[in-house]
């Protein structure tokens, strides 16, 4: 894991996730069109795609993490997968709720148990489950352990979670960018794409600069642990 | 083989001290059918009805009865540390997870073979002809449940609230495995063969035999610190 | 069977059981390992079983380190609670006939099943073999760990208060079979409270106080530096 808790970094970082937080705003509120069937509604999309895609991804830190941790037993690699799960959980909650107020004008109900949402909230009873897991173990190696066990086998489940609520329900729309049977930009007007790319980018990046402050935290309780055996 | 050998071992051990507290066993009978009464009252069961809730129930109680023996799996082995004197030994923590995850399978097994049965007989299911093919279907969902279980109870063999805990953990990643076996079941009680829920029964055995595999792999690191 | 402990720590959370322990154990010497509750005895004494692993530093038996995937290095090392390690509702024999088992020690010129009631009469517990072990009082108990152990012959012997639950006959078999062990070139290494028997049983004395080590002295003639820093100690307890 590359040396992003510095100082400068951080700020750069930083400064970078505003800047595409705020162009990322106006393509998705402003320049891009709204949807032919759904209106302005479906703008929530602009938010609600990128966060998933996020979420999936700080699944995977923590799977790396997990791994890593098994294999070198080093406390960075832990750390990294405890700070993944933690903003995996923000991530995954804000998605819910997103989805959840695209559904209502949508739909007309706040919540049905469709594919995505399921799946959606599947997830987020993994990674609270995982986080609860290091909460209550007692000793923090052990915990260490445990928690990188649920992790990996967390992540080698989800692709077989997938299916299995896909084969089930499926009454949301196909997902437009992720069809498997047609190339991604066919779908979409280019405006569209534009807008969920600019995002997309924004939420990785505000993603990235939240782990790296949790990152530091991890390594400033590291650095009392040691102080304190001297 | 040494795995198959220190496998068969323990699994013996095991076998044999549950024959003579049958803890765990008596337990997980006794709350398999306490819960199929409870089914009676909470839910209209008319005879249309049963056949199409069936699988749920069904699944539902064995959920129950499977955590129940999940969070005894360890306990014969916590008097006096043992826990401690078979991680101290030379086997193989494969051979431990295979002993425990197959010793759960067979209480579990028991139960089902009893449960399933007993709710024909309470529900007056109209047909004994599927039970053979759904016991088998069962079994495959129970294989799944016991090798995730197995390798969760160790892992929280150490928290707080363990009990909590345990189904907390488990169940999201259960879902796979419900879901198959619940279609394959339904597709069973409503047309007698599986035909279009096959897939659904290629994807559970999957789930065993990956999980099966990462299992063994990966025991070494869960039952230590 | 050489043990050899390198700059060995371990912490539980911010708590610092053991610091920083540099110990080497030759095999024939009988180590008592001594201090007040809390020193770090216990800990020590998992690391060595390996039961628990070090946060830093290493342990090296016969210089392999020892690792988590050490399953033939554990086949000789072995820990002797009193009451621990023995299953309840099995009986005494078929307790011994499971760990004999276990340990892969029934290969041999002697059929294993003699070898067991043989221990079994060596240690007072013939006309017990059928009993349960949970029906067994704590000091049968105990010599039934020490005929588990006369079995499994392990090349590092550990023990943690074996003399707390022992009547005199119980003592003297436990230290012959001790003596018998270290003679064979095993290392023993035992941590008690009761000082005075202990050390009287011992080739080696080291003493922890808050994880470190701040005494470590083989026995010769005359005992003076050793009996000094041994002052605050009293017979059968702790400061």
């Amino acid at each position: 894991m590359p040396q992003v808790t510095g100082k400068k970094r951080k700020g750069i970082l930083g400064a970078a996730t505003l800047v595409f937080i705020i162009a990322g705003l106006y393509w998705g509120l402003v320049k891009a069109p709204p949807d032919a069937y759904q209106g302005d509604s479906q703008r929530i999309m602009y938010l609600h795609i990128p966060s998933i895609l996020t979420a999936y991804l700080s699944f995977f830190l923590v799977f790396l993490g997990s791994c890593l941790y098994l294999w070198k037993r080093e406390k960075r690699d832990d750390s990294l997968a405890h700070a993944a799960a933690e903003i995996g959980v923000l991530f995954t909650a804000l998605t819910i709720i997103e989805g959840s107020i695209w559904g209502r004008p949508t739909w007309g109900v706040w919540w049905t148990w469709d594919a995505r949402l399921t799946l959606t909230a599947i997830l987020l009873l993994i990674f609270i489950g995982y986080l609860m897991l290091r909460a209550l173990v007692e000793d923090e190696s052990r915990a260490a352990s445990s928690a990188a066990i649920l992790g990996i086998i967390g992540f080698l489940d989800i692709p077989l979670i997938h299916m299995s609520v896909y084969w089930w329900r499926t009454l949301h729309q196909p997902p437009s960018i992720l069809r498997p049977d047609k190339v991604p930009w066919e779908n979409i007007h280019p405006e569209l794409l534009t807008a969920l790319a600019i995002n997309f980018v924004a939420f990785v990046l505000l993603y990235f600069y939240l782990l790296s402050h949790r990152l530091r935290l991890s390594e400033m309780r590291e650095e009392i642990k040691s102080r304190r055996m001297n | 083989m040494k795995l198959l050998r220190q496998t068969l071992l323990l699994l013996r051990k095991d076998l044999l001290l549950e024959l003579r507290r049958h803890e765990s066993l008596m337990t997980m009978f006794f709350f398999g059918a306490l819960l199929l009464f409870v089914f009676n009252f909470s839910f209209e069961l008319t005879p249309a009805r049963v056949s199409e809730l069936a699988p749920g129930l069904l699944w539902l109680a064995f959920l129950f009865t499977g955590t129940l023996g999940l969070t005894q799996l360890f306990e014969g082995e916590r008097g006096n540390h043992c826990l401690d004197a078979l991680l101290m030994s030379p086997i193989d923590r494969g051979a431990l997870f295979l002993a425990k995850t197959c010793f759960n399978i067979v209480l579990m097994g028991l139960v089902e073979l009893v449960v399933m049965p007993l709710f024909w007989i309470l529900f007056s299911l109209p047909s004994w002809q599927p039970l053979p093919a759904l016991f088998l279907i069962v079994f495959l969902g129970n294989v799944g449940f016991c090798v995730l279980g197995t390798i969760l109870a160790a892992v929280t063999l150490k928290a707080r609230a363990r009990e909590l805990l345990l189904p907390l953990v488990l169940f999201p990643l259960m879902v796979p495995v419900i879901l198959a076996t619940i279609r394959c079941m339904e597709a069973l009680l409503r047309f007698g063969e599986l035909g279009d829920a096959l897939p659904w029964l290629r994807l559970l055995i999957g789930f065993d035999v990956i999980f099966l595999t990462v299992g063994i792999l990966i025991f070494d690191w869960v039952v230590d610190v | 069977m050489r043990v050899t402990v390198h700059q060995l720590a371990k912490a539980y959370g911010y708590f610092w059981a053991l610091r920083d322990l540099e110990i080497q154990v030759a095999g024939g010497e009988r180590v008592a390992l001594l201090g007040p509750n809390g020193a770090g005895k216990t800990t020590l004494l998992n690391l060595l079983a390996g039961l628990i692993y070090p946060t830093r530093g290493e342990i090296r038996l016969d210089g392999a380190p020892l690792t988590r995937q050490s399953n033939a290095q554990r086949a000789a090392i072995g820990l002797l609670s009193p009451g621990e390690h023995l299953y309840d509702n099995l009986t005494a024999r078929e307790n011994l006939e499971f760990f004999t088992a276990l340990y892969d020690r029934q290969r041999g010129p002697i059929r294993n099943d003699d070898a067991i009631e043989e221990t079994l009469e060596a240690v007072g517990l013939g006309r017990w073999a059928g009993e349960y072990a949970g029906a067994l009082s704590s000091g049968m108990k105990c010599r039934l760990s020490v005929a588990k152990w006369k079995l499994l012959s392990p090349k590092l012997l550990l023990l943690d208060e074996p003399y707390g639950v022992l009547d005199g006959g119980g003592v003297d078999l436990l230290e012959s079979f001790l003596k018998a062990q270290s003679e064979q070139g095993s290392v023993v290494i035992i941590a008690s409270h009761h000082v005075a028997r202990v050390l009287d049983l011992c080739t080696r004395a080291i003493i922890l106080e808050q994880g470190k080590l701040i005494f470590d002295e083989t026995r010769r003639e005359p005992w003076d530096s050793f009996a000094r820093a041994f002052g605050a100690f009293s017979p059968g307890g702790n400061r």
